[in-house]
């Protein structure tokens, strides 16, 4: 079998395991939420302030929730499979528009972020590790810790009231200027400039991790034994580190980009809150509080579904990164 | 009630002309303009018509008209009904519908509508219909503008729940054939009212466009409102300075934020407008079991709470001490009951703890609880940690719990596995609709919420109540509303800890936007702002 | 270790400048925790002065908006937010390199078993699962702790599995098979001591994500309402920032010097156990 062949069967086999974990996933999720005490019906009532038994019980058998619970994990297991997320009673619609609506804004800042924080950490990494002990290592891996350390909140808040309040250069909040009616170019501009200060914050937490990764990767790397034969054979040390060492040293980094993904997609339920980001942590957050599982329920599905085919992919990428991996 | 019924009347004849000179006077109201408010939460609905939550109350009351209007005193006003008739024996109220009304969609609105709305949505599915209108047997409607109210007992509240925010009317045309609650247009409603209904875009905001045919003419000023969604406290300050957003209505700003944001040239904050939402802050007992099955026991507690610390850290002074159940913004309050926050209430509190039986222990303590926390935020955790630290005084340790809502609610008023929580109820416009609900036999209801959880209760009580309900003689109804608050503060099944105040903070470009008892919650077609 | 090994390394590590600020701040954090019971008696919680004094010659830090102590608070708090980062760490570590160790050495169906049943923790976003976990369980420092290795040890599972794929075809692992040397030798004697530098750092920066999403929790309310900790400070003091900075300022700059502390300090360790990396 050649390598191509050898590589397709493994894609193939990988992404056929995917399916039983998915509906594995979607069963222990939908277990693990039963665990918690009162649902939708109390939730809603509560908000309403007041509400009558006849009521609040016409709500659980509208809902199903006065069912046994096996009878609404078949249900469920079976609208899954028929690609039907349910109905979130609470927004009073299907899940699936529902996260469609969010998905968007999710996924723009959040791949702007996850680009943003690989790269600078990759290069940020690059640069303290070449420069070992160095001021200029001493800088970045201090930036590094204090970016990271810093409550995501205080630096949300402190932007806010640095760039909205004080130079009044950017909006506080929302993704686009309500209401301006903008088209085309103007729009994506407008929505850069509400985006500027989430990206700022969130990519500041996660870039700090990836240098931090990419820095120590590449130290246990230069300190490997094919950098002491390359070195014997005189190479100079910059054709080392950019022909050997670094495309070793990423590998970490990509697994940690992968292991993000999930995270990623789960928006940032501080970050979603603090500039008003219509994004699908902070629904996923609401909706555990008011118990609108099915919701919570796809939003997990979702998120469920994008670490599978992350994994996958790097694995794939693996294969490539590092011929010594075999496929399997 | 007869004098403000024709008073109204005769308000209802000139009305139409009154208003219409109105911007000509002092006032020089411009048209035009978008008024942008911020709502906390996002709203789970549009549903105002079966459900009670604040955040669909502040959006929805700009698209559905009630029958009535009120004003800061809290008479009744014509809205959709132009006058009204209530008869000698209080059986009937007949209301004389405005005509040439029309809904959004152009259809015209009749007294099928009102009596569809009264009799098939809010009696049926409002969570405080089948309180609000329990006396309501039928809704006859003689001709197209005229809907008589049948009601089995006099219900003299009744004429207090019309307004937009609790009785919306709804447009039977297009509910019909419908299961009201699968309503096809509950999140794109169509009303009378000042604003139609445009947009929705989740997690972000909704739209509402000025109605060009409302039926106050030249209203409403605006040409557009939008309720927009930002969940961080922080920010909401920050969008408020900047200009970004008008109005935060309903206690949404930190209560911290105020002085500041009070400092600055642009913004005002007050506490005006809520005339008709009155509440109080409490904690409840569980009084089925030791130890606040005993009334000492429970009035230590009572004497134990610092309320003006309370009011001072918590509220920043955004509030009064608790006395009673019924509010003292309530023309039915009655201060003449049992004090509690007095002079020496330490050493009372110490005396009635000895006397019920709890002696200190070498520790200190006589005994330990746990306080759960209604979980609606940061100020009740302050308020909660402040109580552990009264309690501590008088040797009562107590640990806090604090779970999300729907555990809370369970644990409260389903499952009664609690010795003392926080909470707040509303009065609303009568005690029968925001004060018996909390001391009536008939509403321990367990699996219903915001009822009588402590389960404390007495015939006296009970009947006192009850009469209070039907009574139409004003100083009768004051004098049992006098001893039904003399009991129950006596009884202390709560401890009335704060009666907060809601407060607005907009930008002084608004105009207009007090002249609801509701806050926020109405149609503001007589709101508009400073170019 | 031997008397001169333990002498040699901590020659090499004092002879790092920043591992050893590191050090010390990390331990005045931990004289900090010992001592708050001796120098603030009493609960942290009580109500000590005036809501919302600033710093001065009475409240050295202030006081926050119920007039409790901050500085007690940040004492007592030490305690609290250092024993749910090393405790929440400590657990999160053992399970991920057990589970990445095993997986990643053997292959195989039992990578196969063992990476599904850590795909499965990872699906579900970490903050959003963590509050699941702790909304379950209702808050507290058990179930804060617990929340938080839940969610940690997939992502160090994940990374010693990749280390070890990648080791376990190196000459020198194949040569310790080839003279009959037991599975768990190799796996604790000569890989994992291999990869021991991304595990200490993913290990320092996890007891920093420990302490953060502690306050994270607080944040949103969900923090152990009896114990005081750095994150129930900021979270009580998040709404004051612009009126009383001091509340959650000092707070977060106590997380902030632990977190860099702790970091240098792994770097130091790092460093100093394996001596080769600092002679290029």
């Amino acid at each position: 079998m050649t390598k191509s062949h050898k590589r397709l069967l493994f894609i193939a086999k990988r992404a056929l395991y995917g399916i039983p974990v998915i509906l594995g996933i979607v069963i222990v999720n939908f277990l693990l939420l039963q665990l918690m005490e009162g649902d939708a019906v109390d939730a809603l009532a509560g908000e309403a302030a007041s509400a009558t038994p006849e009521y609040m019980a016409q709500l659980r058998e509208r809902f199903g929730l006065d069912q046994p619970i096996y009878v609404q994990l078949f249900a469920y297991v079976r609208n899954v499979v028929m690609l039907d997320l349910g109905y979130s009673f609470r927004h009073d619609m299907p899940v699936l528009d529902l996260i469609m609506t969010r998905l968007g804004p999710t996924m723009l800042l959040m791949t702007t972020t996850l680009f943003i924080a690989i790269v600078m950490g990759i290069v940020l990494g690059l640069l303290a590790a070449t420069g070992l002990n160095t001021w200029r290592d001493t800088i970045i891996s201090i930036l590094a810790l204090v970016s990271y350390a810093t409550p995501l909140f205080w630096v949300g808040l402190m932007l806010v009231l640095l760039f909205s309040v004080r130079l009044g250069w950017l909006p506080t909040s929302g993704m686009e200027t309500i209401g301006a009616g903008y088209t085309g170019l103007e729009r994506a501009l407008d929505i850069a400039r509400h985006m500027v200060m989430p990206v700022i914050a969130l990519s500041l937490f996660y870039m700090a991790a990836f240098t931090r990764l990419m820095r120590a990767s590449m130290l246990e790397q230069a300190n490997m034994d094919y950098v002491t034969t390359a070195r014997a054979k005189g190479l100079t040390e910059r054709r080392i580190v950019w022909g050997h060492v670094l495309r070793n040293a990423v590998l970490p980094v990509v697994t940690m980009g992968g292991v993000q993904i999930a995270n990623m997609l789960g928006g940032s339920v501080i970050i979603e809150s603090v500039f008003g980001w219509p994004g699908l942590g902070l629904l996923a957050f609401e909706a555990l509080f008011a118990r609108d599982l099915n919701l919570l329920l796809g939003i997990f599905l979702l998120a469920a579904c994008m670490v599978v085919v992350a994994n996958l992919v790097i694995d794939i990428i693996y294969t490539f990164l590092d011929p010594r991996i075999e496929l399997k | 009630m007869g004098k403000a019924s024709v008073r109204n009347r005769l308000f209802g004849c000139m009305g139409a002309a009154f208003l219409a000179t109105m911007p000509m006077a002092a006032h020089a109201q411009e048209q035009g303009g978008t008024l942008i408010m911020i709502v906390q939460p996002e709203p789970p609905s549009l549903a105002s018509y079966m459900s009670t939550s604040q955040p669909i109350g502040q959006v929805a009351t700009k698209v559905y008209d009630g029958l009535l209007e009120y004003d800061s005193d809290t008479v009744e006003q014509p809205a959709l009904a132009e006058s009204w008739e209530i008869s000698e024996d209080g059986l009937s109220i007949t209301f004389n519908l405005r005509q040439g009304v029309r809904w959004h969609d152009g259809e015209p609105f009749t007294s099928a509508d009102v009596a569809f709305t009264f009799m098939d949505v809010l009696r049926e599915f409002h969570p405080r219909g089948n309180n609000n209108l329990r006396a309501l047997e039928a809704v006859d409607t003689p001709d197209e503008h005229t809907a008589i109210f049948r009601l089995s007992t006099p219900a003299p509240y009744i004429m207090r729940i019309l307004s937009s925010y609790e009785s919306p009317i709804v447009p039977k045309h297009l509910f019909e054939g419908q299961d009201v609650r699968e309503y096809s247009n509950a999140n794109t409603p169509i009303g009378t009212g000042p604003f139609r209904f445009v947009e929705w875009r989740r997690g972000q905001f909704m739209q509402f466009d000025r109605n060009e045919d409302y039926w106050r003419d030249g209203k409403p000023y605006l040409d557009r409102i939008i309720a927009r969604f930002i969940s961080d406290t922080g920010t909401r300050t920050a969008a408020m300075e900047t200009g970004e957003a008008h109005v935060t209505a309903y206690n949404h700003i930190a209560t911290e934020d105020l002085d500041y944001l009070d400092s600055l040239p642009h913004i005002e904050v007050t506490t005006d407008g809520y005339e008709m939402m009155p509440g109080v802050n409490f904690l409840i007992f569980n009084t089925t079991e030791p130890p606040f099955d005993d009334v000492r026991v429970r009035q230590a507690v009572s004497y134990a709470v610092d309320r003006q610390f309370i009011i001072d850290a918590v509220y920043n002074g955004f509030g009064v001490p608790g006395t009673s159940p019924i509010s003292s913004k309530m023309i039915w309050y009655s201060d003449n009951v049992r004090r509690y926050d007095v002079e020496d209430r330490i050493e009372r509190a110490n005396a009635l703890l000895d006397e019920a039986g709890f002696p200190r222990g070498d520790n200190g303590i006589r005994f330990q609880i746990t306080h759960d926390i209604q979980p609606y935020g940061e100020v009740w955790m302050r308020f909660g940690e402040i109580v552990v630290q009264n309690l501590a005084q008088i040797g009562i340790e107590a640990r806090i719990r604090y779970e999300d809502t729907p555990t809370w609610l369970t644990r409260v008023y389903t499952n009664y596995d609690f010795t003392m929580t926080s909470t707040s109820y509303f009065n609303f416009s009568d005690p029968v609709i925001g004060v018996h609900r909390g001391y009536h036999s008939n509403q321990i209801i367990p699996g219903t919420v915001f009822v009588n959880a402590s389960r404390w209760y007495s015939q006296e009580t009970d009947d006192l109540m009850d009469k209070a309900a039907v009574e139409l003689d004003f100083d009768t109804r004051m004098a049992l509303y006098e001893e039904f608050q003399q009991l129950i503060v006596e009884a202390a099944p709560h401890v009335f800890a704060v009666e907060p105040s809601l407060v607005t903070v907009y930008n002084n470009s608004v105009h207009g936007l007090l002249e609801s008892p509701f806050g926020s919650f109405w149609g503001m077609d007589r709101v508009w702002i400073e170019q | 270790m031997t008397p001169s090994a333990s002498t040699g390394f901590w020659r090499r590590y004092s002879r790092n400048r920043s591992a050893m600020l590191g050090l010390v701040i990390l331990l005045s954090a931990l004289v900090m925790a010992a001592s708050a019971p001796l120098i603030f008696p009493g609960s942290p919680f009580a109500l000590a002065g005036q809501p919302r004094t600033p710093p001065g010659p009475e409240f050295m830090l202030g006081t926050d908006t119920l007039g409790r102590d901050v500085l007690a608070g940040i004492f007592h708090g030490a305690r609290t937010s250092l024993m749910i980062g090393v405790l929440a760490t400590l657990v999160s570590l053992s399970i991920g390199i057990v589970v990445g160790g095993v997986a990643g050495y053997y292959g195989g169906n039992i990578d196969n078993l063992l990476m599904r049943l850590t795909e499965f923790f990872q699906t579900i976003p970490n903050f959003l699962f963590a509050i699941v976990i702790v909304a379950i369980m209702t808050p507290s420092i058990q179930s804060i702790i617990i929340a938080i290795a839940i969610v940690t040890w997939p992502a160090v599972a994940r990374l010693v599995r990749g280390e070890f794929m990648a080791l376990r075809n190196r000459e020198f692992v194949q040569a310790c098979v080839v003279v009959g040397m037991s599975d768990l030798r190799i796996l604790a004697f000569h890989i994992l001591p291999n990869c021991i530098a991304p595990i200490t750092v993913i290990g320092s920066l996890m007891v920093a994500t420990a302490i953060l999403v502690e306050s994270g929790l607080a944040f949103l309310g969900l923090g152990d309402p009896n114990v005081m900790s750095w994150g129930y400070l900021i979270g009580a003091g998040r709404t004051v920032l612009r009126t009383a900075w001091w509340v959650a300022t000092f707070p977060g700059i106590a997380i902030l010097l632990t977190v860099l502390a702790i970091n240098l300090v792994g770097e130091g360790l790092n460093d100093a156990l394996n001596p080769r990396l600092r002679d290029r």
